[in-house]
């Protein structure tokens, strides 16, 4: 191994770290770093300027809920995983987009190898997390109101119980509370019902 | 009894560690005990997993997307800043139009494609000119000299069927109207002999399956080749019908020399289902490109022609008519009798078995043309061929 890896892997470890740690900066930095890459290499494989944000987003997103959780198994530098989990998502996207069965890719030579780096199983595994927040947003929406921006305030935008009792117009706090468990109930029903069934 | 939704304010309140000691401990017995209340516990937790992780999905998701704005924003800044001191952009890459960025992105998206399609393209055009081009020399006879075989039209032939079908309909003649394959192309022949040969010319029966002849009064025979000179564009056919009746005696004889320039020539030909008299005068002793086999005659022929008898004022028969050209006005082509005569004495000497009695007296000489049209008349037939 040469110095030139050895002290990139050191970098991106300092890296993992931080956002780990919850670092909006070095994520930024992270993000701001590999875009050249991905855009480039949806720009040469038929895609839009468009196509290269979305896809390097939802590859950002993988890694960044990897490391998250604490879970991501890195093998080789962060640019090689990135690389390679765009890549398995954009020939995912133009598969079903184009309906060509053998799509080819130009690749770079220099990210080279895409394939042992795990990221096919983090691509899986996010694919299936991303049915069941579908399943979930779904829910929600069926929830109707007001018990949805019940729950949403409640649970995903943290709003204090007295607020939402105000907002929602609810005589004292206890009857909300009440509510918003009522709401509960609807909501795992709704969900485990298309959950399972999918 | 306690609803879904106590419980799950009991769930909550367990989970956040706000239950008092005795409460936590009785709820952790019947969570051990219960299995329904156990099972309610665990959807429970799956589900507020899910909220959770749902809600860190959308925050994430709004905080990537605002990476990628500031990104863009940083991006743009620094050009704005550089540029101020200057009237112009220092750098031109990063003066891209927006349409121009747009036409790059089509380009690099799709240039292999457009590639095929232009070679595609390129290739069917050039395939099309080079296979119509190859076709055409194909297809037009040697050197703008056309043979007069006449090819049946379309049209003919689905008239007759139309006629045979109303008359096998109306009539009622079913079983005597055979049906009758039509013949691709025709020509005219006349008699060698009175015992049933033929002279025609050879591309008329070129590539024939079955020949059949027919006289001006509608008997038909069939016919077999005996030889063909494609070189002379002559051919000798024999009719090989059993009730054949041998013909009366021909009234014309085969001149063995030469015709002279200027003299006066007629032929009787079937360049359409009637017989057709055509005259003119003989107005060179060689053919096309200087082919001395060949007469060169002014007389307008049709397809259909081909084959038919030349002759002169006295009837001696001098040459068989053969084809025209088509850039020259009025020059039709004639094989001279000589070749055809020739042409007998040959095979007599090869298949003496089979006798050619050539006739010897002329009964034409000196009769009026129309006369001597009326005697030559039986003597022509039209020549089917089928492939």
């Amino acid at each position: 191994m040469n110095m030139d890896s050895t002290t990139a892997l050191a970098a991106d470890a300092q890296l993992i770290k931080a956002i780990h740690g919850g670092d909006e900066r070095a994520l930024s930095q992270l993000y701001r770093l590999h875009w050249p890459m991905v855009s480039h290499f949806v720009l040469q494989n038929s895609g839009s300027e468009d196509d290269a944000r979305d896809v390097y987003q939802e590859g950002v997103m993988v890694f960044y809920e990897k490391v998250r959780e604490g879970s991501l198994e890195l093998s080789c530098q962060i640019k090689t995983y990135l690389y390679a989990v765009c890549r398995r998502l954009w020939l995912k996207r133009l598969t079903t987009k184009s309906r060509l069965h053998g799509v080819r890719l130009l690749d770079e030579e220099e990210y080279g190898p895409y394939l042992n780096t795990g990221a096919e199983d983090d691509v899986q595994e996010a694919e299936e997390r991303d049915r069941r927040f579908a399943t979930m947003s779904e829910a929600l929406t069926h929830l109707g109101e007001p018990c949805r921006s019940l729950l949403e305030g409640f649970y995903l935008l943290d709003k204090s119980m007295l607020d939402l009792t105000a907002e929602h117009g609810y005589t004292n706090a206890d009857t909300a509370k009440t509510q918003k468990y009522k709401c509960l109930t609807r909501l795992k029903k709704l969900f485990f019902a298309s959950y399972k069934e999918a | 009894m306690q609803t879904e939704a106590d419980y799950y304010a009991l769930f909550e309140a367990y989970q956040r560690g706000e239950l008092a000691a005795g409460a936590r401990a009785s709820l952790e017995a019947r969570l051990g005990a219960e299995p329904r209340l156990h099972q309610l516990y665990t959807e429970y937790v799956e589900l507020m997993g899910t909220l959770a992780a749902y809600g860190e999905r959308r925050r994430t998701r709004h905080t990537i997307a605002g990476l990628h704005e500031a990104m863009l924003a940083a991006e743009a800044e620094p050009v704005v800043e550089t540029a101020s001191p200057l009237t112009h952009s220092v750098n031109p890459m990063l003066r891209i139009s927006r349409t121009e960025r747009r036409l790059r992105e089509f380009w690099s998206g799709h240039r292999a494609t457009m590639g095929v399609a232009a070679s595609v393209a390129v290739l069917a055009v050039f395939s099309t000119l080079l296979g119509l081009e190859a076709y055409r020399t194909a297809h037009t006879p040697q050197n703008g000299v056309r043979e007069l075989r006449r090819e049946v039209a379309q049209i003919v032939r689905s008239q007759k069927a139309l006629i045979r079908q109303v008359n096998t309909k109306v009539l009622g003649t079913t079983e005597s109207v055979a049906p009758v394959r039509d013949s691709k192309y025709s020509g005219t022949g006349f008699a060698l002999t009175a015992d049933g040969y033929l002279v025609t010319s050879a591309h008329v029966i070129k590539g024939a399956d079955s020949l059949l002849v027919e006289s001006r009064d509608h008997h038909r025979y069939h016919a077999e080749r005996v030889y063909a000179d494609t070189k002379h564009d002559l051919a000798i056919l024999r009719i090989k019908d059993r009730n054949f009746k041998p013909f009366s005696k021909l009234p014309y004889t085969f001149k063995s020399g030469q015709a002279d320039l200027g003299e006066r020539v007629y032929t009787l030909g079937y360049p359409r289902e009637d017989v057709v008299y055509g005259e003119g005068a003989l107005s060179a002793r060689s053919g096309y490109d200087g082919d001395t086999a060949f007469y060169q005659v002014s007389i307008p022929l049709n397809p259909g022609n081909s084959g038919g008898p030349l002759l002169d004022g006295q009837g001696n028969l001098i040459g068989v008519v053969s084809s025209r050209q088509d850039d020259v006005l009025g020059a039709a082509f004639a094989t001279k009798s000589s070749y055809l005569v020739r042409l007998v004495d040959s095979l007599k000497n090869k298949q003496s078995a089979q006798p050619y009695r050539m006739p010897r007296a002329n009964q034409l000489a000196g009769a009026a043309r129309s006369q001597q049209v009326k005697r030559l008349q039986e003597f022509v037939f039209v020549v089917k061929v089928y492939e």
